[in-house]
């Protein structure tokens, strides 16, 4: 099976199930719990002031902030939250749990599920659809020692976002 | 050994000094905010409160941009962050994916 | 001219005295500010700011120790903050200039290397306390008034930091 990595194309093979209009920022905790215990936590809140504050400092001649510029501008909200341990087996499934029920209500669908036998590293992308529009975006990937949840709020292109890689001053991923 | 390796890092973590570009700069916007030292003689009361209003609201102005660009450039680099870690999940998604069906017969 | 002459001249409106005062700690300033935010430039903007704000405040810095320690204390503290409202824990930097370190020009490359990593680890506040030990000097009861916090956790922070730093630093046996 192959992914495609343009998932806006993907989505548009989704049925489309907004009943009221939906909403696809996710409401995320505190996750203190996760925090104390972490030995490196991420925690990104972008709002659209944020988004627009960001976006003016950016410099339009450098490919690297044109190319996030480009990423950003359909975008109302980016939210990160992203947590460490230093060994595994320290948070559980269920943390994420009202993460998940959000998950499943209508409008969201999971566009990619994978589970790795040899990483034990699990991927979950969700997407809220209407029409052909992308609304929104949500990630939860869960890894021994490392839990981290994506929301975008917004029509993000993975496909640019991919094209972006090795320009973050992280080498390119290889396999494992 | 625990001695050896403070005093390592005691000699790595000397101050570094900022460029004389900078330093310059830095002074030169400390005196353009300083008080004035002397009072102005011969000064209308009138002109002398707007004066100092003008002066007021430049500092202000500058003072406020100074801040508004600390938050704008720890703004981009919120973005930067979210972006990449959103693409390292992606990338581990797509990664296992492959690996996994180049392992199938 | 002593540092508290310096000082009392500064407040009574002397200019020059202010600016000898910049001069003397703006390198300690900057420093602190660039190792704990990673960038010059971000750097350059804490370390002005703290310097104004210096010059407004100045009337109430009762004496050359004090000045240090507010000095040490808005900037570092500031820096947390900043670094608290980007990410909570910083990761290695996204921009070319991916380094913390800065360090001097004789430093060991490995001891290097393994510092930068460190301090792109740290939470915000366990690389302040780093830097006020080995760059400031300040011994952990002064680390724990500047920062405003226990002097059980300024030395967890300690210990723990410098055991990360021994096993990467560590040189297996052949």
């Amino acid at each position: 099976m192959r992914i495609h990595r343009t998932v806006c194309c993907l989505a548009l093979l989704l049925p489309s199930l907004a009943f009221a209009a939906p909403n696809p920022r996710l409401v995320l905790p505190q996750f203190k719990d996760l925090a104390d215990k972490a030995t490196q936590s991420v925690s990104i809140t972008m709002d659209p002031a944020l988004l627009g504050l960001a976006a003016r400092f950016m410099d339009a001649a450098n490919a690297q902030d044109a190319a996030v510029m480009d990423i950003i501008k359909g975008l109302q909200g980016i939210y990160v939250r992203s947590y460490t341990f230093d060994r595994d087996g320290v948070y559980q499934s269920s943390d994420v749990d009202e993460i998940r029920k959000q998950l499943a209500a209508p409008g969201w669908s999971r566009v990619v599920e994978t589970r790795s036998k040899k990483t034990h590293a699990d991927v979950d992308i969700y997407l809220m659809t209407q029409g052909k529009q992308v609304l929104g975006l949500a990630l939860i990937a869960s890894e021994p020692r490392e839990i981290t949840i994506v929301n975008i709020v917004g029509a993000i292109d993975l496909d640019k976002l991919h094209k972006l890689e090795g320009q973050f001053g992280v080498p390119k991923l290889t396999e494992p | 050994m625990s001695e050896g390796l403070e005093a390592r890092l005691r000699a790595a973590l000397r101050p570094v000094s900022p460029s004389e570009e900078f330093s310059v700069r830095l002074q030169e916007r400390l005196t353009a905010a300083a008080r004035p030292r002397r009072r102005a003689v011969a000064l209308w009361f009138g002109a002398a409160l707007a004066a100092s209003l003008v002066l007021a609201v430049g500092i202000a102005h500058r003072a406020s941009k100074a801040q508004e660009r600390v938050a704008g450039l720890a703004a981009r680099q919120q973005v930067l962050d979210a972006l990449r870690v959103t693409n390292q999940k992606v990338d581990l998604a797509y990664l296992t994916v492959t690996s996994e069906s180049r392992d199938e017969p | 001219m002593t540092a508290d002459e310096q000082l009392a001249r500064a407040r009574a409106g002397d200019s020059d005295a202010l600016a000898g005062l910049v001069r003397e700690h703006q390198r300690s300033i900057y420093s602190i500010a660039l190792r704990m935010l990673g960038n010059r430039e971000g750097a350059e903007d804490l370390t002005q700011e703290v310097f104004m704000q210096l010059s407004a405040k100045i009337g109430s810095i009762a004496s050359g120790e004090h000045l240090r320690f507010w000095l040490r204390q808005v900037t570092a503290n500031r820096a947390i903050d900043e670094l608290r409202r980007s990410t909570r824990f910083p990761m290695v930097p996204l921009d070319e200039e991916a380094s913390f370190c800065h360090a001097a020009e004789d430093t060991d490359p490995l001891l290097q290397r393994q510092l930068d990593r460190l301090l792109a680890q740290l939470s915000a506040p366990a690389r302040a306390v780093l830097l006020l030990r080995y760059q400031e000097d300040l011994d952990p009861v002064d680390i724990a008034r500047t920062l405003d916090m226990p002097i059980n956790t300024v030395k967890s922070h300690l210990k723990r930091s410098l055991e990360m730093l021994r096993s990467r630093c560590e040189v297996p046996a052949p």
